[in-house]
């Protein structure tokens, strides 16, 4: 019995040991610094697991629990191996049961893949090979505590058993013990754990068996396996598959998942941001599933249910991991099978609120839902006591989320944009083709407020008087931020070629030649245009007073192919100058003044067009005028008019203040 | 001489017990953002030392302020502050909430909130616009600190200590740099410290205690705070009477890790600004000097010149709970000397670090490793009844948490027990043979080279490094003391263990670490081990050297800038990472030390792997984009990780065997402390029920019953 209509293939029950699952989605193991400070799981945990399968997804799996106390790479691991979090492990089962999904816990032990910060243990390792990221020498293990470490994951799968789980993944993967001696990369030993590949299987196949033997034949057993390690000596595909077949041929194992990239090496590969091409690691599942008969998993930026639908068609995959689209959207699988997919709240792959809090060792949330992280706070869910005249001005991010959450709840919502398309300033940033999928924060707030029926009219420049004339309950300013021409670039009539990143990508200017960009920002704006116009055949340098350009795209693990590809572009970079004015060059164009500031030297640049990506002003105008008008109605700034800042900051602001009213 | 700082100093109408102050700083011990039994087992050791004035760790006075995930927060601190003020009575320590606002300084991670500030300058470290406090929000951050101020003196602290330092809220009114306002509170930047203060000693009540810390230096001359216009400050708030004690404290936005910075600054760095400010005040209120001031010599003798009435010592008190203590029984010389290294100190980082020390690892887990703090303090003499902590002076209430202050692991009694035999005198075996000797066992030190001190004394060389040497010989002073018998130049074997082993000594060994020879196979030049080359430039070969830096900790950053510098040659450092010396974030030296490397000319080839030494030189790789080049080089340095020395381990084949530090797995000095003190605690059988395998996690303070 199938059903989804267009998703065939997604909807489609699948039986993975002793379970039956009703579709193909899977909410794959992720962390999401939920655990409470003495490392058990949370409310927060249960309600935001509950919120998935409330949305129709197939299967869950939850984030790793810690098998050892030598393992605690993070703050806010799960301590698998206390007996206290069975208490939590049954509320986050219950929860998610209750919607009849079924949900397998992940267990994990992360080796040399962590330090001693948190531990104040040796870190425990195959081999004294310290860990690319962690760079702490761990201890190789000995053969008591090889024999530990199998007794440790059979106590957690224990725990997690009695804890209602319905199964357990090993995660053998990414970041694990158990990775770290299969990789040859990692283990260097000598005795019946290296060499060969057999030996250094030997460490999963024992405790494979050990898990088994803890939870018995009922519950599932899934093992989570690493395709290419993408690190020089590390394991590679055909070693996967080999491992895969042994994992099979143990007898133990129900299904098998996959993942790409080392966690601390190239974590940019396995939670690719946009600027990798989706689909880039199904070469895994498809080379596993023709060699063994278990369940695949493939994973790997699954943004839509058509894509994910003809992964399987294709025979690629059993299952896909759709993670990041249901963290944006908990209810991905039910719009997908209710034939409503044109309002999933599409993932952007931006990385920005997901990946990029985890390793800053925040609470997992997301640039387009603001419920994401908050699910276990309550919200207020009676319908508000008056439907209110909300008047939002400005249909950016900001504005467009205010409009969206105040007409769900029932508010008369009109929205007056200046300009005659919506979205602000996330059209521009989206049209450098390594950030296109940026739009789609746009595309799914403007469709929400089709839907939604908001009165939406562009073209429409607001001011006090219209705004009065109007007779709101509400007033919401969402009016956004301007550049600001900064203090060292010289009159704009003196030096017209000095512009700013908006004046690119909004096409006001038009560079060529010798273009140096100054980075004040750490972020997309100064790396997009740079590419940009690089693209467009501009000789480009961006300048930085940080001591790396574009820092924050590390966070969104856009560094390493944002550098390849301004390598291959032939985009400069220098970093530590300060820029301390402009004048003429000789034999034309104009000079950049600068300062490197650790060695106090001078230094300068001599081009044609300086682009600047600065920190803007609030466009604030009209907040001014209301405050000294005589407006009855409250009056609120939300997003950039209060404080130019990220995306985030916008859909933050916009959903509370619609909240509120 | 130092004996002055032990006594008493008026402050108001308080007295405190001594001048050494514990002064604000992040600790990560909060649970949420209330205080912990963490916090309160951490401040009450100090108290029990002998701390004259503790300041608890900054609360924000407003939940949007929300700086650092554990940052506390003040209506949140109510049982915290109380169990504090209860838990430190006995020892008459004056205890001060610190209470601020961080402003544009702060962070909207957390609260996901904006931030507030005079002006909507971005901050240079976040780079995140704040939005700019209108009348009502000013007015609202105001009555909030006196909120604060108030629910602090209900829960019977001595007073409160305002922060306008380097990470404030009332600095960035105070700073051209960040105060572009045109209304009074531009016209008069200091408007809103006074208006705060005032509120502030409204709230508080008569006889509290308001205390201000104050950047005096924002050393940023074109705008910021300068010295001279923090003594018109100064002077101005003397005039008030709003203020009864002054802490002068340096730093601003582009400065932030010149408050507290490494063995990199000078010691007691602030004390001619401090003089300065005290002069300013005419002697209408005590006078504290801050900034990397860990020497209690010289920390009198800066009291004695009038730079100051009292001095705030906080990583001395870290590294040594029992400083004052230590001072007033003229013990001075074992102070466990705080080495100003800021590894295990400077938690201000996202992952949460709990504030502990290289010297003391035991600090910061006084409440989870209880036995490993008291190992620390055994100086107490119960007959010296100068001595807060003497058993016969007023217990700590009862309800007061647990603590094990000032007693030894045992009495320095008979010894018991078989004799140990430790083998290696780094910092592990060194720490390892004191605390037994101090805990009365027979103690045997043996070690390999002619003197004691294993890497860490190796590693100490030149400025800002040398200072690393104070803890092992700190350590080795101490071990003779309490007669540990060393013997150096002994190099221990097989037939040395099995001979100690039939005699029925337990052995230990803390043999240390080894370079990692033949990491780069086929090298066409020599390769060598950093600390041979601290020990013997001359060893090198004319040309250019190459430091190629896999760890990007100090090692490899201070040895390419001391050959640079103190060596004059040319010098390239190559490391994988984006920047030089990144795991240096947690110290502060950072970007520091980036700076210092390109004013020695030091050529850093950042992203970048080796892949061939060649002869003169050495092809390099471009870690993303595989692009290489070649590097002059005639000798290369190996700055990259070691391995154990277990050679000694592995040929004994007896698992059993103890063993702590790097000969486990090569690590920091931190570790081989806390280690060789661990194992010599399991021997002595006084390890503690919180064993190191079950971390146990900070409890909430419960409201303590009225």
């Amino acid at each position: 019995m199938s059903g989804g209509g267009r998703y065939r293939h997604l909807f489609t029950p699948l039986r993975i040991g002793s379970l039956t699952v009703r579709n193909r989605i899977v909410f794959s193991a992720h962390l999401t610094n939920y655990a409470t400070q003495d490392g058990r799981p949370s409310e927060q945990h249960a309600a935001y697991y509950a919120a998935r399968a409330a949305g129709g997804a197939g299967l869950i799996i939850t984030e790793e629990h810690s098998t050892h106390p030598t393992d605690w790479p993070y703050e806010k691991l799960i301590h698998g191996f206390h007996e206290e979090v069975i208490a939590g492990y049954r509320r986050i089962t219950e929860a998610v049961h209750a919607h009849d999904v079924p949900i397998l816990a992940q267990i994990n032990h992360n080796g040399g893949q962590a330090s001693s910060m948190y531990t104040r243990l040796p870190v425990w390792a195959p081999s004294p090979v310290p860990d690319p990221l962690f760079r702490e020498v761990p201890k190789a293990v000995e053969a008591h505590e090889i024999a530990e470490i199998v007794a440790g994951y059979a106590r957690v799968a224990g725990h997690c058993i009695e804890g209602g789980f319905d199964g357990i993944e090993l995660q053998c993967s990414h970041s694990s013990i158990v990775r770290g001696f299969l990789s040859p990369a990692t283990n260097l030993r000598t005795d019946s754990y290296g060499g060969s590949l057999s030996n250094r299987a030997r460490l999963l196949v024992e405790i494979v068996a050990a898990v088994r033997e803890a939870i018995g034949p009922g519950p599932v057993l899934g093992v989570r396996l690493c395709g290419d390690e993408l690190i020089a000596g590390g394991t590679t595909i055909d070693d996967a598959v080999e491992v895969a077949c042994m994992a099979e041929a143990t007898g133990h194992v129900d299904y098998i998942n996959t993942s790409i990239g080392v966690a601390t090496a190239t974590l940019y590969m396995i939670e690719a941001s946009m600027q990798i091409p989706p689909g880039y690691a199904m070469f895994i599942p498809s080379a596993i599933r023709q060699a063994v008969s278990l369940p695949v998993v493939g994973v790997g930026r699954f943004k839509d249910p058509l894509q994910a639908d003809r992964a399987l068609a294709e025979g690629q995959c059993d299952l896909v991991g759709v993670v990041r689209g249901q963290i944006a959207d908990p209810d991905f699988a039910a719009k997908a099978r209710s034939g409503h997919s044109e309002q999933i709240r599409t993932c952007l792959s931006c990385n920005q609120e997901c990946v990029g809090r985890m390793g800053l060792n925040r609470w997992l949330g997301c640039i387009e839902n603001p419920r994401t992280g908050r699910e276990s706070v309550p919200v207020a869910v009676s319908a508000p006591a008056r439907r209110r005249r909300v008047l939002i001005v400005g249909g950016g991010p900001a504005g467009l989320q205010a409009a969206t959450t105040a007409a769900e709840r029932g508010h008369q919502v009109t929205l007056l944009e200046r300009q005659h398309r919506l979205g602000g300033q996330i059209p521009a940033a989206a049209s450098v083709a390594s950030r296109a999928e940026l739009l789609d924060i746009t595309r799914n707030l403007v469709a929400a407020v089709g839907r939604l029926g908001v009165d939406v009219r562009t073209g429409c420049e607001a001011t006090a008087e219209t705004v009065v004339a109007l007779a709101p309950d509400v007033v919401v300013l969402a009016t956004g931020a301007r550049p600001v021409r900064p203090w060292w670039a010289g009159g704009a009539g003196d030096f017209p070629t000095v512009i700013d990143v908006r004046d690119v990508l909004e096409g006001a200017s038009s560079p060529s030649g010798r273009v140096v960009v100054v980075d004040e920002l750490g972020f997309h704006q100064a790396t997009s245009v740079a590419e940009l116009l690089a693209d467009r055949g501009c000789q480009v340098e961006i300048l930085t007073n940080a001591m790396v350009v574009g820092q924050d795209l590390g966070i969104t693990l856009d560094l390493e192919t944002w550098n390849v590809r301004a390598h291959a572009k032939g985009i400069g970079q220098a970093t530590d100058l300060v820029p301390m004015g402009v004048g003429p060059a000789d034999g034309g164009g104009v000079r950049l003044q600068l300062q490197h500031h650790p060695t106090g030297t001078d230094r300068h640049r001599d081009c044609d067009w300086i682009v600047v990506a600065g920190h803007q002003q609030p466009e604030d105008d009209l907040w001014h005028a209301l405050t000294s008008s005589a407006t009855e109605a409250p009056v609120y700034r939300i997003g950039d008019c209060l404080a130019p800042r990220r995306a985030h900051a916008a859909v933050v602001e916009g959903y509370r203040v619609a909240v509120a009213l | 001489m130092s004996a002055g700082l032990g006594q008493p100093v008026a402050i108001g109408a308080r007295t405190a017990p001594s001048r050494v102050v514990f002064g604000p700083h992040v600790t990560n011990l909060a649970h949420g953002r209330a205080l912990s039994a963490r916090h309160i087992a951490y401040y009450t050791r100090r108290a029990a030392g002998g701390t004259g004035v503790i300041v608890t760790e900054t609360a924000s006075v407003t939940a949007n302020d929300w700086p650092y995930e554990r940052a506390p927060l003040a209506e949140q601190c109510r049982a915290g502050w109380r169990e504090v003020a209860r838990a430190c009575a006995p020892w008459s320590t004056l205890v001060l909430a610190g209470i601020g606002h961080s402003g544009g300084q702060g962070s909207s991670a957390y609260s996901q909130e904006v931030m507030w500030a005079p002006s909507p300058v971005a901050d240079v470290v976040t780079r995140e616009p704040p939005a700019a406090l209108d009348e009502k929000g000013i007015g609202g951050i105001v009555a909030a600190f006196g909120a604060a101020a108030a629910l602090a003196m209900g829960c019977g602290l001595a007073g409160v200590e305002v922060d306008a330092g380097a990470w404030s809220l009332l600095r960035q009114f105070q700073s051209g740099l960040t105060n572009q306002r045109a209304d009074r509170f531009g016209a008069d930047r200091l408007l809103l410290t006074r208006m705060v203060l005032e509120e502030v000693r409204r709230r508080s009540g008569p006889g509290a205690l308001v205390a201000l810390r104050l950047s005096c230096d924002e050393l940023a001359p074109w705008a910021g705070i300068t010295p001279e216009q923090a003594a018109v400050t100064v002077a101005e708030l003397s005039e008030s009477g709003l203020v009864d004690m002054l802490t002068v404290v340096r730093g601003g936005p582009f400065s932030t890790s010149a408050y507290r910075p490494d063995a990199h600054a000078p010691e007691s760095f602030n004390q001619e600004l401090c003089a300065s400010m005290r002069a300013a005040a005419g002697g209408r209120f005590p006078v504290v000097l801050q900034g990397s001031v860990v020497d209690a010599d010289r920390a009198a003798d800066a009291v004695e010149a009038g730079a100051c009435d009292l001095v705030e010592m906080t990583r001395a008190l870290i590294a040594d709970a029992r400083l004052p203590a230590k001072v007033r029984a003229g013990a001075a010389g074992r102070i466990r000397p705080c080495i100003r290294c800021n590894q295990a100190c400077q938690v201000r980082d996202p992952r949460n670090p709990i504030v502990s020390c290289v010297v003391d690892p035991s600090s910061g887990y006084e409440a989870t490793e209880p036995a490993l703090a008291a190992a620390a303090d055994t100086d107490t003499d119960p007959s010296d009844p100068s001595d807060p902590s003497d058993p016969s002076d007023p217990a700590p209430a009862a309800g007061s948490p647990v603590l094990v202050v000032g007693v030894g692991p045992a009495d320095p009694a008979p010894a018991a027990g078989s004799p140990v035999l430790v083998i290696g005198a780094g910092p592990a075996g060194l720490e390892c043979a004191l605390t037994l000797a101090g805990g009365g066992r027979r103690v045997r030190l043996v070690e390999r080279a002619t003197r004691t001190g294993g890497a860490l004394l190796q590693a100490a060389v030149g400025s800002g490094r040398d200072s690393l040497a104070g803890l092992v010989r700190w350590q080795s002073a101490e071990a003779d003391r309490l007669g540990v018998s060393t013997e150096l130049g002994v190099s221990a074997d097989a037939a040395l263990l099995d001979q100690a082993r039939r005699d029925g000594w337990t052995v230990v060994l803390t043999t240390g670490a080894r370079p990692l020879a033949g990491r780069y196979p086929g090298a066409a030049q020599p390769v060598l081990d950093p600390l041979a080359v601290l020990a013997d430039p001359a060893a090198l070969p004319d040309g250019p050297i190459s430091v190629v830096d896999t760890v990007g900790d100090a090692v490899g950053v201070h040895l390419a800038e001391w050959l640079a510098t103190v060596q004059g040659r040319s010098v390239t450092l190559i490391c994988p990472d984006t920047v030089a010396g990144t795991q240096l974030s947690r110290t502060g030296d950072l970007a520091d030390a980036n700076g210092r490397l390109q004013r020695a000319g030091v050529d850093r080839r950042l992203r970048s792997l080796v892949r061939r030494i060649g002869a003169d030189s050495v092809l390099i790789e471009d870690c993303w984009t595989a692009a290489t080049s070649e590097v002059a080089s005639s000798a290369v340095v190996d700055c990259g990780h070691r391995l154990p020395e277990d050679r000694l381990y592995v040929s004994a084949g007896d698992r059993t065997m103890l063993r702590a530090g790097d000969c486990v797995a090569p690590r920091s000095a931190l570790e081989a402390v806390l280690e060789g003190r661990r194992t010599a605690l399991r021997i002595l059988g006084t390890d503690g029920p919180a064993t190191e395998r079950d971390p146990v996690a900070p409890a909430t303070v419960t409201a303590a019953p009225a």
